[in-house]
């Protein structure tokens, strides 16, 4: 049995060529699965469903930019550090209360 | 009294890590600190028991996660907020175009842009706990999704499931804020 061809989307005048189907569809399916694509964790052919969509939607493209970028900052966000002093303060202050249980 | 000179290796080898990762979920100084004396000091009254079948700094992690949880429920008790992946759909275009201002800079650079540094401090402040704490774990302190879930009590489904609402949530409140590139990069260090 032959497939039939689907007729691609018509394009309409003032409009992106990609019609973004928010509430269903890729994108949302897409959107389940970003954090496992950003942490390589998805099959092969799994990702380059998910690539071959990116390169068609803007849309989802610009998301799992930003997505990546929110991991990446929180991977950088400095720590504070501790001084000595306080270090030397909270190791006694965890004795005398240890030792006087 | 315990092996003081046991519990002073561990102290000395993981206050830093300690102090790190209680700052991450606290946000704030006096209470990381109260955190990592309570840490601590349930290690001191654990270390003879503790037979190695974790790693040493996980054991910790578990330790100062419970006594986390526990100083938070002693201070609120309101009930955890879930969140839903619902939430995080974009409902507009404009919605899902937000972006977050990095382009052409390296991480270091972005986060001397005060105001993102502050609306990403936010943000994670704002995450219900039991998400930050899986955020934290995950991308700040660099464990695996294996070792989070043994330190949660969560198999690793559950934790992944966790990350992914907390990034979603963060990436939505960043880019929410509007904040666009200025040059607090060109100009030297950071300025809290």
């Amino acid at each position: 049995m032959t497939k039939k061809k689907t007729a691609p989307p018509k394009k309409q005048s003032g409009q992106s060529s990609h019609r973004h189907t928010h509430g269903q569809g890729h994108c949302v399916d897409l959107l389940r699965q970003l954090s496992a694509y950003i942490d390589d964790e998805l099959p092969s052919d799994i990702c380059r469903e998910i690539r071959r969509h990116l390169g068609a939607c803007p849309n989802c493209e610009v998301f799992i930019a930003s997505l990546q970028h929110t991991v990446t900052l929180c991977r950088h966000r400095p720590a504070p550090q501790l001084t000595s002093v306080d270090r030397v303060n909270m190791r006694r202050a965890i004795l005398d209360v240890a030792n006087a249980r | 009294m315990q092996e003081p000179d046991g519990f002073d290796r561990l102290y000395r080898d993981h206050v830093d890590l300690i102090y790190r990762y209680a700052h991450r979920l606290c946000g704030e100084t006096e209470s990381a600190k109260d955190l990592v004396q309570e840490t601590f000091l349930n290690a001191y009254q654990g270390l003879k028991g503790f037979r190695g079948e974790a790693q040493i700094s996980t054991w910790l992690y578990t330790i100062a996660s419970r006594a986390c949880i526990r100083m938070r429920r002693k201070r609120k008790g309101e009930p955890e907020h879930e969140l839903s992946l619902e939430e995080f759909v974009p409902t507009s275009e404009g919605e899902f175009r937000l972006q977050i201002p990095m382009e052409g800079l390296s991480p270091e650079e972005a986060l001397q842009n005060k105001e993102l540094r502050q609306a990403l401090d936010q943000a994670i402040e704002k995450l219900p706990p039991k998400y930050r704490m899986a955020l934290v774990l995950r991308d700040m302190e660099g464990l695996s999704a294996k070792e989070v879930g043994t330190i949660m009590g969560l198999n690793e489904r559950a934790v992944k499931s966790r990350l992914h609402r907390a990034r979603l949530f963060v990436r939505r409140e960043l880019s929410a804020r509007g904040i666009t590139h200025h040059d607090d990069h060109k100009s030297g260090g950071m300025r809290s």
